[in-house]
């Protein structure tokens, strides 16, 4: 295929994920997306270079902050506006919100917003991939606060002694909340994977989509033939933890740290390419949100539906 | 609101939001006992767990307030550790769900240590979960696990409703109870305003129960939050039918005053439980049995019970609202105890409680 092609449509998805996201906090003083919201602002490259090197098939466990996964990944944006409404035309019914979005057609499973506790899920996938012999394969996306959790070594102990076919993806945006790595880990993520005999890399460019794809396709034919894969790629968060703030005026954090993100931010570099997208996209988001505002609320039928 | 206590003569009252109550009481912890310290994700940021804990990382230092990396279970077996060995720790989960994953360490490991080695070790620390309730919380972020952690022998569970029950409780808990405490507080009190006493209590007050209000027609038991939701109803019901409740704070959700709880259903004959969690399996079935051990014919009928709806939480707002026992829901249970189903007797139309908990201003 045409690089350029490739880029352009790279770019498209990120540049959907952030103007969803600009709608989404355009939106949230009126009241109609009750729910909390954490955005992947300044984040949407990972999403984008990821999930354009997966097959249809490959299946993604993601979190809490996954709208930018769900776009890439190609969930319907009707059913993600009306999800965060609350109404019934939402994919799950207005049951789940931002935080517990998936899209089972895209194989983008459950998100959870209890911090690690999908990294499992994926290497069960991979597990199960293996037995029936296919050749799908499984990505546990997580961010850098994840991989403290116990969890996370349990999965890559157990992933790397099964040899399953599970891309570990971290999402290093430095922060947990509003605490900084290196306040919270001793350890270096890539030679930790190594003492469990797992191959790993990082990324620095995380504003790189193109780069991003690259490295997940070497990653990928690690992973297809038999071997999990850590894969670390560098972020950063433009907005507050939850809600659709900034917050560098709490003085924890610095806007420069992220200014450094923005100058070499293609959503913000490549004017001329965002107003060529731009307003197909836009008309697709007001689509997505009066298909919300159309839908109805969820009613008491609903209420004990689903449970077992 | 004012919680009455046979212990506490009325003294000087002033205005106190649950968090400040909070963060007095962390204060005069770390103030009062060079032993404790208090560790849990965010604890030294600028929210402060919601304001209980700001500032204290700054007045008491580094090592006596800290952040943690992401390790439930890991921090509570640290707690324990240090516990064993003469300190006293206070950890915080800014959602009771997150406790979840330090159940092997609370449930298999604190709870079990003084008696599981004859009495000759202990493990006195204090473990703060905050419930979350609203603004799509949804299925991960509103449990509210007081029947989980109180049905293990060797926990005590205790669940504040208001700032002067945190003022009554916390520094009894951090001072001298021999073992681990699991306070569940809820994040809708936070905010509020209440009335509390300006001094400090001449003599330990015990965790117990309380009557919130007295009356005669029909006791509500309530834990939490939901106490206030009876006292808010127990207004309605006096103005509109002259009926008098009687509101029994739980609030010693382990060690609850039975004698209390059971002397008040014997005198009004009715019985309606209001809880925070499910019902099944829970602090209404554990009221109910205190009943049926004793004598059932106190009860002059069968009793009514409010609690969550019996699923997960949902996101929706328009599931939300009636997941939640609302105030209309709790007028009709008292009524219908009192006067029957027929009562016709206008019901307070209020859609969503958590907007009028926002909108108050208070104090209680
Ligand atoms: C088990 C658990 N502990 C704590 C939390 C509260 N919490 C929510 S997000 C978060 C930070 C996680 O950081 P990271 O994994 O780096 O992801 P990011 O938010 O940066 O994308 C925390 C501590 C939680 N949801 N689950
Ligand atoms: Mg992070």
């Amino acid at each position: 295929m045409d690089s350029d092609e490739r880029y352009r449509r790279l770019f498209r998805t990120a540049l959907t994920i952030r103007l969803v996201e600009e709608r989404i906090i355009e939106l949230y003083p009126s009241d109609r997306i009750q729910s909390p919201v954490h955005l992947s602002i300044g984040q949407e490259a990972v999403a984008v270079g990821v999930c354009d090197a997966l097959n249809p098939d490959d299946l993604v466990f993601a979190t809490y902050r996954s709208h930018g996964f769900y776009i890439a990944k190609g969930g319907s944006l009707d059913k993600m506006f009306a999800e965060l409404y609350g109404r019934i035309g939402g994919v799950s019914k207005g049951k789940a919100g931002s935080m517990h979005l998936s899209a089972p057609e895209v194989v983008l499973m459950g998100s959870s917003a209890v911090v690690a506790s999908s990294i499992p899920h994926a290497v069960g996938a991979a597990l199960s991939f293996k037995r029936r012999g296919s050749s799908r394969v499984a990505v546990a996306v997580f961010g850098d606060g994840a991989t403290e959790e116990g969890v996370y070594h349990e999965s890559l102990n157990f992933a790397a002694l099964m040899k399953v076919p599970v891309l570990f993806l971290c999402e290093d945006n430095g922060l947990a909340v509003h605490s900084f790595k290196n306040a919270r880990q001793s350890y270096n993520l890539l030679e930790h994977a190594a003492t469990f005999g797992i191959e790993s890399r990082r990324v620095d460019e995380g504003w790189d989509m193109l780069a991003i794809r690259q490295a997940t396709l070497d990653a990928l034919s690690v992973v297809r033939a038999g071997r999990p894969f850590v894969l670390e790629i560098a972020t950063g968060r433009y907005k507050e933890h939850v809600g659709v703030g900034d917050d560098f005026h709490f003085g924890y954090r610095s806007a420069a740290e992220i200014d450094t993100w923005k100058a070499r931010d293609p959503l913000l570099l490549d004017g001329k390419l965002v107003a060529e997208l731009k307003p197909e996209i836009d008309r697709e988001i007001a689509a997505a949100a009066d298909f919300a505002e159309n839908s109805p609320f969820p009613g008491r039928d609903e209420l004990l539906t689903d449970i077992i | 609101m004012n919680v009455s206590s046979k212990e506490r003569p009325s003294t000087q009252t002033r205005v106190l939001s649950y968090a400040g109550a909070l963060l007095e009481t962390m204060d005069a912890a770390l103030a009062d006992h060079p032993n404790t310290f208090i560790m849990g994700q965010g604890v030294d940021d600028f929210k402060g767990i919601f304001g209980s804990t700001t500032g204290l990382a700054q007045k008491y230092g580094a090592d006596r307030v800290f952040d943690v990396p992401l390790m439930e279970e890991g921090m509570t077996g640290v707690a324990i550790g240090a516990a064993l060995v003469g300190d006293y720790p206070i950890t915080t989960h800014i959602r009771a769900d997150f406790s979840f994953l330090a159940m092997n360490q609370i449930v298999n490991l604190a709870s079990k240590y003084s008696y599981m080695f004859g009495g000759i070790m202990s493990c006195p620390m204090l473990i703060r979960l905050v419930v979350g309730r609203s603004w799509g919380q949804g299925a991960q972020h509103s449990q509210s696990p007081q029947a989980t952690f109180a049905h293990y022998p060797g926990l005590t569970v205790v669940m504040p409703s208001t700032s002067q029950a945190i003022l009554d409780m916390y520094p009894q808990i951090i001072a001298r109870h021999p073992g681990p405490v699991v306070s569940i507080e809820h994040r809708l009190l936070y905010n509020l305003d209440f009335s509390a006493s300006a001094e400090t209590p001449s003599k330990p007050i015990p965790l117990t129960s309380y009557v919130a209000r007295e009356g005669r027609d029909v006791t509500v038991v309530a834990t939490s939050v939901m106490v206030l939701e009876a006292l808010r109803a127990a207004q309605y019901v006096a103005e509109k039918a002259g009926i008098e409740v009687e509101v029994i704070d739980l609030n010693s959700i382990s060690h609850p005053d039975w004698e209390l709880v059971i002397g008040s259903i014997r005198k009004t004959g009715r019985l309606v439980i209001a809880d925070t969690s499910w019902l099944e399996y829970g602090v209404a079935g554990e009221v109910c049995r205190q009943v049926m051990l004793r004598d059932p014919s106190m009860l002059r009928q069968a009793p009514a019970m409010l609690g969550m709806a019996a699923a997960p939480c949902p996101t929706a707002k328009s599931l939300e609202d009636i997941y939640y026992p609302s105030q209309h829901e709790t007028v009709e249970a008292i009524l219908a105890q009192v006067r029957g189903s027929g009562h016709g007797i206008d019901l307070p139309v209020e859609r969503s409680m958590t907007e009028g908990y926002k909108r108050f201003r208070g104090p209680f």
